[in-house]
């Protein structure tokens, strides 16, 4: 078939099209079924054949989990279950902290970098192979070494581990961004009159605003949905969001599939605030090198 | 008002070596053009008197105080970057004010140095718009505005004009002749455009390798190369320069190549020998419709409106070229046969080595 121009245009669409509907019905899906099952009472968890959205919609899973209003029958749920708020807490405490140091610290580092060559490229990339490193690997170790330095189940524990993994992304996003701004708009500073620390503060952190955010977010995201080192580095004290959400699957309760949902839901709307509010630097965060000079 | 001096200065990066034991005075008040090919060492010249790069070995000097040390802050130096450099989240007026908040001027004089500034290098318009929303001219004007205000010592400017198209870059050029006029402090410029280096300097430094290759007035420079790279890069059209050798001719030296064979002017020593390049600037070649040294075939007539260029065949890679003056495409024809005279004073020899004779 001898196709014009206008054809050709057409196949190449509807190929687009039809690529992005499957791409948002595996990622929409699972939401889909999270946010459905969060309004479902209890006898439609397991119901067969699946129930997609309930009928009779219902807000007790969300009542149960955030209000602590125990209605349902099953009762013999931990006490530690019932939490979630103190889960919330810590989960934006750890997690605020920790991302504010590892993009405070990522950035003072990147610069060095990028305008001092304080780590060379080996360095640098070496940096970013200890973050290949499967966290399980070090979690025996490093519980071992908590438990002596009474770092185990403390928030100080857990904000230092995160801090310390997530640096090195930290580093390499905001280094990229930070090699954005020309060397001579620094220059231009110093040289009418502006010390090192004024030129950072007056033109290069308004610079790499977008860029800074960008990371901070996509570090945040990192640490607020960490699960395995939360798991084993925590006890009672200090559980995590992620944690709090594994206690739903437990070996003698079965699976609460309902509060479940209910919790994630609720772990969810958090970042999608966040992300509302700052989107207008994600646009330009993200799009690496695309920041108009 | 500043008296910058270099003691040998030198500039090593790495293995390779940028500037190579460089000694220059720069007069208080003197426009200094610093000009050269890419990579000749000029700007990292300016770049050291700035206080961006520190020299390898050597001392700059400024009124007479060794400034090796001082941050380039502390200099009273003003910088126009070739890129602009403007702050691109500023307005204009933040940006011209960004000198004067740093040197912790009171509020309302600044409002009053600001609207003054901008007054002068008319971008009063321009005032709250943002570098982002300016053309190429216009935001030149404005980093030159950012730099007056601060009143500096002296002036950098680092191939301000390169990024502008011709027109802008003749007017903009007049501009800074104008402030430099006005305001008589030091301005150190470096430009690789020859025509820019004659029309602004006091005094021309021309660089090549990272050494000075020949300084002088921009008259002196052209009318007295001491080098085939210095006759070669200043002038347009360039000078033409012709390689042949020195032959002996009845007890007289000529030149000669396949081309052409023509005297050796008198003053010339009688030691010069073997190959050398004969360097004669087109306007200087006199054109003569019968006799003449050299008979030639017009390859070519260009007539550019207020002279007319003659093209010639020559064996090098550029044309030989002549300028007469006035409109003259009715006598001269492509295909026509012509005479040609090199006026003794105006011819040039150089050796292989490049070197004047």
């Amino acid at each position: 078939m001898n196709l014009n121009k206008k054809n050709k245009k057409y196949i190449f669409e509807g190929f687009r099209y039809s690529t992005l509907t499957i791409w948002l019905v595996i990622v929409g899906f699972p939401l889909f079924w999270i946010i459905g099952t969060s309004f479902k009472p209890d006898a439609e968890w397991f119901a067969w054949p699946p129930v997609y959205w309930s009928e009779t919609p219902t807000l007790s899973n969300y009542a149960n989990v955030w209000m602590g209003k125990e209605e349902l029958t099953v009762t013999q749920y931990a006490q530690s279950m019932q939490k979630p708020w103190k889960a919330l807490g810590n989960s934006t405490f750890v997690a605020l902290v920790s991302t504010s140091l590892s993009v405070f610290f990522g950035a003072i580092l990147a610069y060095g970098v990028s305008r001092y060559q304080v780590l060379t490229e080996a360095r640098m990339f070496q940096l970013l192979m200890l973050r290949m490193v499967p966290p399980i690997v070090i979690v025996a170790p490093l519980s071992l070494h908590y438990s002596t330095l009474n770092l185990l189940d403390t928030h100080l524990g857990l904000i230092l581990v995160y801090f310390l993994t997530t640096l090195p992304y930290a580093v390499w996003m905001t280094k990229s961004f930070i090699d954005e701004i020309p060397m001579e708009i620094e220059q231009a500073a110093e040289i009418l009159g502006a010390t090192k620390w004024r030129t950072i503060w007056e033109v290069v952190l308004p610079l790499a605003r977008s860029g800074l955010v960008a990371t901070f977010l996509f570090i945040l995201i990192l640490t607020w949905s960490e699960y395995l080192l939360a798991l084993l580095l925590s006890k009672t004290e200090v559980v995590t969001l992620p944690v709090e959400l594994s206690k739903y699957e437990g070996s003698t309760e079965g699976r609460v599939y309902g509060r479940q949902a209910a919790l994630s839901v609720g772990i969810t709307i958090p970042l999608i605030i966040i992300g509302i509010f700052i989107r207008k630097h994600l646009a330009r965060g993200f799009s690496f090198g695309m920041v108009r000079r | 008002m500043a008296h910058i001096e270099f003691k040998n200065l030198r500039k090593e990066y790495g293995s390779t070596v940028a500037v190579k034991e460089l000694n220059l005075e720069i007069d208080d008040g003197e426009f200094l053009v610093l000009v050269g090919p890419s990579g000749c060492g000029k700007t990292t010249t300016l770049r050291m008197i700035a206080g961006f790069e520190d020299p390898t070995i050597g001392e700059i000097l400024m009124d007479g105080k060794v400034i090796n040390e001082l941050e380039p802050r502390d200099r009273n130096i003003g910088m126009v970057f070739q890129s602009h450099a403007l702050f691109p989240h500023k307005t204009i007026y933040d940006n011209i004010e960004f000198g004067l908040r740093m040197k912790k001027i009171p509020d309302d004089e600044r409002r009053l140095i600001v609207r003054e500034v901008a007054e002068m290098v008319h971008i009063t318009p321009l005032l709250d718009k943002r570098p982002g929303q300016l053309s190429g001219g216009e935001s030149q004007r404005v980093a030159l505005a950012r730099t007056l205000v601060t009143k500096p010592s002296t002036f950098l400017l680092d191939e301000p004009l390169s990024s502008l198209d011709a027109k802008l870059r003749r007017e903009l050029r007049a501009e800074v002749d104008r402030l430099h006029t006005k305001l008589k402090t030091t301005f150190v410029y470096v430009t690789h455009d020859q025509e820019e280096a004659m029309t602004l300097a006091d005094r021309i430094v021309v660089m090549n390798n990272g050494e000075i290759e020949q300084q002088g007035t921009p008259m002196d420079i052209y009318s007295n190369p001491k080098s085939y790279f210095v006759a070669d890069f200043f002038g347009s059209p360039s000078m033409n320069l012709i390689n042949g050798e020195i032959i002996e001719k009845n007890n007289k030296l000529a030149f000669k190549n396949n081309q052409l064979k023509v005297q050796i002017p008198d003053h010339f020593s009688n030691q010069i020998s073997g190959k050398v390049t004969l360097g004669i600037r087109p306007e200087h070649v006199r054109i003569t419709p019968n006799g003449g040294e050299i008979k030639d075939i017009i390859d070519l007539v260009e007539p550019m409106g207020k002279d007319t260029l003659l093209y010639f065949k020559a064996e090098a890679e550029r044309p030989f070229i002549v300028i007469i003056e006035g409109l003259e495409t009715n006598d001269f024809k492509s295909g026509q046969s012509v005479g040609l005279d090199f006026p003794d004073d105006k011819v040039f020899l150089f050796n292989e080595q490049g070197q004047r004779l």
